[in-house]
């Protein structure tokens, strides 16, 4: 090869390599930017705050795509409170989508919602069905339960069931 | 056993200088243009890589040698489709670096390509059940029931091997030359069934995105400059010349000439000193295309090859029949007097080699004086066109040599024994060589004695140039 | 609900859960006490209006829906009657949900049943669930819970200690819990199959065998897809639970044909 041959030839590569190179890096950072993004669009919008009836104690408020809540006067961005799903990013095996719980502002937790795995399936992180000891299953304070889930009881059934005696039971 | 120095040269009245012609630049240009393309497309796929955030993928080993293994698919596939499109007889490569020296890079890439592709196979293998954490059987397992179109290429990739390994020179001789040829082509195969994995398994050719369009376009490029030009083009070219054997005639024991005819020929736009694949129609010929050079200025109506008929491929050529078809493809080659920088020429043939030195002869742009033509023999008798060399160079003014000898034992060199013991060399034989085109064919051994012989006199690549012919 | 100390102190007078009878089974309906609500949930008033709001979007299902009534739209359109072009949008939007759900279950769920006849009470009664809630909804109604025949839908803003929870019924032994799950957002709704049940609405078995599943329980944030999942389980066996676990974002408990458990991890006892 000439001289000028090889020198044109390694700029226009260095020009083409670094040009990927930019473009590359921050589409791994493109996640928070989107998220970031929804954010202040859509906080304006959906994003409602209570207050809980005890003592200061911050809460999360939820948005729910169900619920059409009215919305609160609209909180300035740093201080969004809130669950928000971020737009789906693409990856190397396909669509990346997560969940964001962000308090007043700061990401607190990062939830996956669909991360496609190298079979092009979607796939939710972990969230296998494991084997499981009776005494291991969650149990919160019965003491709270309105309601239970079983098979579907019919209007005979529903008389023995566990529901019934709940319902009976002043809350 | 003798030097033969006479010198024919005879002196004519001075003519005008001719134009030696100045499309050198324009070639270089040309050159390096489809040099830098080759390169710049190399980059082009690792940055495709890069694009798609392929840097940040080097944190775990599993990551790493994915990562790794995607960048080896990404180049080798490149580079094959480099080597098909150098393969495909495109003009403008033949214009800027000749068909032989194209085939000769096509040669030297075909190993590199072939281990980048196999590492790509093995890296993914590794990676993907090291970051599954399964056996390599288990995963390799999985990409041919799971992933789709990894059978085709698993199957792809045994094809691709099965072509290198039938060219490496060792079983490249062994077998028949057609055989091989058609075992090669199934390389056509290979990388087509491997295009389908390409975009379906992984992101990084997501079907819409830039990067799927850039890589469908590369290779409806390469399938297209394919199509048209290594086939299309060659069979509409010898459609309408319609050529025929004219006559045989004997030149020497086992070397014939063999003149063919033609219709308006002079579309071919052929030149002194090129060669054309050819086909005979006869039984016996038909599967078999060789590349022969024209050993006189081409015709509008005629062409004529000069070639040795020994050996069982060559044998039926010495029997050709007048009016038998002959099919061609090309001209190739820049082995004419277009490539000329210099005023001055040299021309150097041996054996056989001597068929397109002689079409040079005829229609070279020199001067009266300003020419030297060598031959170098064994005997003094035993050269193939010796007497219509000698009249060529009577008629147009150029210095005449015959060498003749045997080559010195044990030692490499182009010239007999006796010469190389006088001290005699390129340079000695031809004063003014600085400001000669020096122009070589024959076996390749020689041949490359004579160019060491012309770069050690200090003649710079652009003025010297051969022909090969064992590709 | 509220802390069991609230109750015990009786500062607020509880009050039992409103019931409605419906589609063959009953519904319970319980109003929450958290700010939001219009009004206090202890006022008459406002229970009888979701009550009737209830038992209205039931009724509005059952009649359209149901194959027991001989006169509904969809026997109609089963004997031939009615042509599915010619009926109603909310019938042929059904039968659109349910085939768009028979292919994101891969053929498990389908509303096609051997005979030929389209059957949606699959999906009718989810869907009934989740239009109620809206009525509750346009109420003014912001914390309540609906549990229909053991399907769960909640509503509420989620305070800690306020969560609505639901437990869930030991096929083995129906007077035993087999866990206690507080109904966190995004997760409000609560579906169950049961292989020993009517089973009606469970028409492709997988290779034609028995499920390997006595219950499946699914935590899901729409009442459908609750509903749905947990009946292509029960169908379909484990590649439908593993299937659906992957793809949608769901909780799972899955009791075997012996007894033993299944859980995706956010039904671990340890999980925060």
């Amino acid at each position: 090869m000439r001289i000028r041959a090889a020198a044109a030839a390694a700029l226009a590569s260095a020009s083409v390599l670094s040009v990927g190179w930019l473009v590359g890096v921050p589409a791994v950072e493109s996640l928070r930017s989107t998220l970031t993004t929804t954010l202040s669009s859509s906080a304006s919008a959906e994003a409602t705050t209570t207050t809980a009836s005890g003592p200061g104690t911050s809460s999360a408020a939820t948005t729910t795509p169900e619920t059409t809540a009215p919305a609160a006067e609209a909180p300035a961005a740093t201080e969004v409170t809130g669950t928000f799903d971020g737009s789906a990013v693409q990856t190397r095996f396909g669509p990346m989508q997560v969940s964001v719980t962000i308090d007043n502002g700061t990401i607190t937790e990062v939830t996956p919602l669909q991360l496609t795995n190298d079979d092009q399936k979607s796939v939710m992180i972990s969230n296998r069905a494991a084997p499981i000891l009776r005494d291991e299953v969650l149990s919160a304070q019965s003491a709270s339960v309105a309601n239970v889930s079983g098979a579907t009881y019919t209007t005979q059934g529903y008389l023995q069931s566990l529901q019934a005696a709940l319902d009976a039971a002043q809350f | 056993m003798s030097i033969d120095t006479r010198t024919t040269q005879r002196h004519h009245r001075s003519a005008p200088a001719p134009l030696v012609r100045p499309d050198y630049r324009q070639r270089m240009r040309l050159a390096d243009t489809l040099q830098v393309l080759c390169i710049v497309s190399v980059a082009l796929v690792v940055a495709l890589f890069l694009d798609d955030g392929g840097a940040a993928r080097f944190a775990t080993p599993a990551d790493a040698l994915t990562s790794i293994g995607v960048l080896a698919g990404l180049v080798g596939t490149d580079l094959l489709l480099i080597m098909m499109l150098l393969a495909a007889r495109l003009p403008a490569i033949d214009r800027a670096f000749g068909h032989d020296s194209a085939m000769a890079l096509h040669q030297s890439l075909g190993k590199p390509a072939l281990y980048l592709i196999l590492a790509h196979a093995v890296l993914l293998i590794v990676g993907y059940s090291l970051a599954g954490r399964v056996s390599v059987f288990a995963e390799v397992w999985r990409m041919l029931t799971v992933l789709p179109d990894m059978v085709l290429a698993f199957v792809g990739l045994g094809l691709l091997v099965l072509v290198v390994v039938s060219s490496i020179v060792i079983v490249r001789h062994r077998l028949p030359y057609e055989v091989w040829h058609i075992v090669h082509l199934l390389s056509y195969v290979a990388v087509l069934a491997s295009l389908p994995h390409q975009l379906t398994v992984g992101a990084l050719l997501a079907a819409g995105s830039p990067q799927w369009f850039y890589w469908l376009a590369l290779y409806v490029g390469v399938a297209g400059s394919i199509l048209v030009f290594r086939f299309i083009v060659p069979v509409v070219r010898s459609l309408r010349a319609r050529l025929r054997v004219e006559g045989v005639d004997r030149v020497a024991d086992g070397v014939v000439s063999i003149r063919l005819s033609g219709h308006n020929l002079r579309r071919l736009q052929a030149h002194s000193g090129q060669f054309f694949i050819w086909r005979f129609w006869t039984p016996g010929l038909w599967w078999q295309a060789h590349p022969f050079s024209l050993s006189a200025a081409p015709t509008g109506t005629s062409l004529r090859i000069t070639v040795r008929s020994l050996g069982d491929a060559s044998a039926a050529l010495g029997g050709l029949r007048r009016g038998t078809r002959v099919s061609v493809e090309g001209p190739y080659g820049l082995f004419t007097d277009r490539a000329r920088t210099s005023p001055r020429l040299v021309l150097v043939a041996a054996g056989i080699g001597v068929a397109p030195i002689r079409s040079l002869l005829e229609t070279a742009t020199f001067l009266p004086g300003q020419a030297t033509v060598i031959l170098r023999s064994h005997t003094v008798g035993d050269s193939y066109l010796a007497d219509e060399l000698a009249e060529l160079c009577r008629a147009r003014g150029a210095e005449f040599r015959i060498i003749a000898g045997k080559r010195p034992p044990g030692v490499n060199s182009w010239l007999p024994a006796e010469a190389l013991a006088a001290r005699v060399s390129l340079k000695t034989l031809v004063p003014h060589l600085r400001d000669a085109d020096v122009y070589v064919c024959g076996p390749r051994r020689w041949t490359d004695e004579v160019v060491r012989d012309a770069r050690a006199a200090g003649l710079p690549t652009r003025q010297i140039h051969c022909e090969r012919f064992d590709w | 609900m509220r802390h069991s100390s609230s109750v015990v102190s009786g500062v607020c007078a509880g009050h039992p859960a409103i019931t409605v009878e419906s589609m063959g089974t009953v519904i319970s309906i319980r109003i929450g006490a958290a700010a939001g609500n219009a009004g206090s949930p202890h006022d008459e008033a406002p229970r009888a209006a979701a009550r009737q709001a209830v038992a209205d979007v039931f009724r509005g299902w059952n009649d359209r829906f149901s194959l027991y009534r001989e006169g509904s739209e969809l026997s109609r359109v089963n004997r031939g009657e009615l042509r599915l072009t010619q009926a109603g949008s909310e019938l042929r939007d059904c039968y659109a949900l349910a085939l768009a759900w028979r292919d994101r279950t891969d053929g498990v769920f389908t509303p096609h049943r051997a005979d030929g006849a389209i059957d949606l009470s699959g999906i009718v009664k989810s869907l009934a669930i989740a239009h109620a809630g809206e009525a509750l909804h346009g109420l003014g109604l912001r914390d309540w819970s609906l549990n229909a025949g053991g399907d769960i839908l909640v509503a509420g803003d989620q305070t800690p200690g306020l969560d609505w929870a639901a437990a869930i019924v030991d096929p083995l032994d129906r007077s035993a819990r087999l866990a206690s799950v507080p109904l966190r957002a995004p997760l409000r709704a609560v579906a169950t199959s049961g292989s020993a049940e009517r089973g009606e609405h469970i028409w492709t078995t997988v290779d034609g065998a028995l499920s390997p599943f006595r219950q499946v329980t699914v935590f899901g944030r729409d009442i459908v897809t609750a509903d749905v999942l947990a009946t292509a389980i029960i169908a379909g066996g484990r590649p439908a639970l593993h299937r659906s676990t992957e793809t949608f974002p769901i909780e799972v408990l899955a009791v075997l044909r012996d007894g033993s458990l299944l859980a995706t991890p956010g039904l671990r006892a340890d999980s925060a």
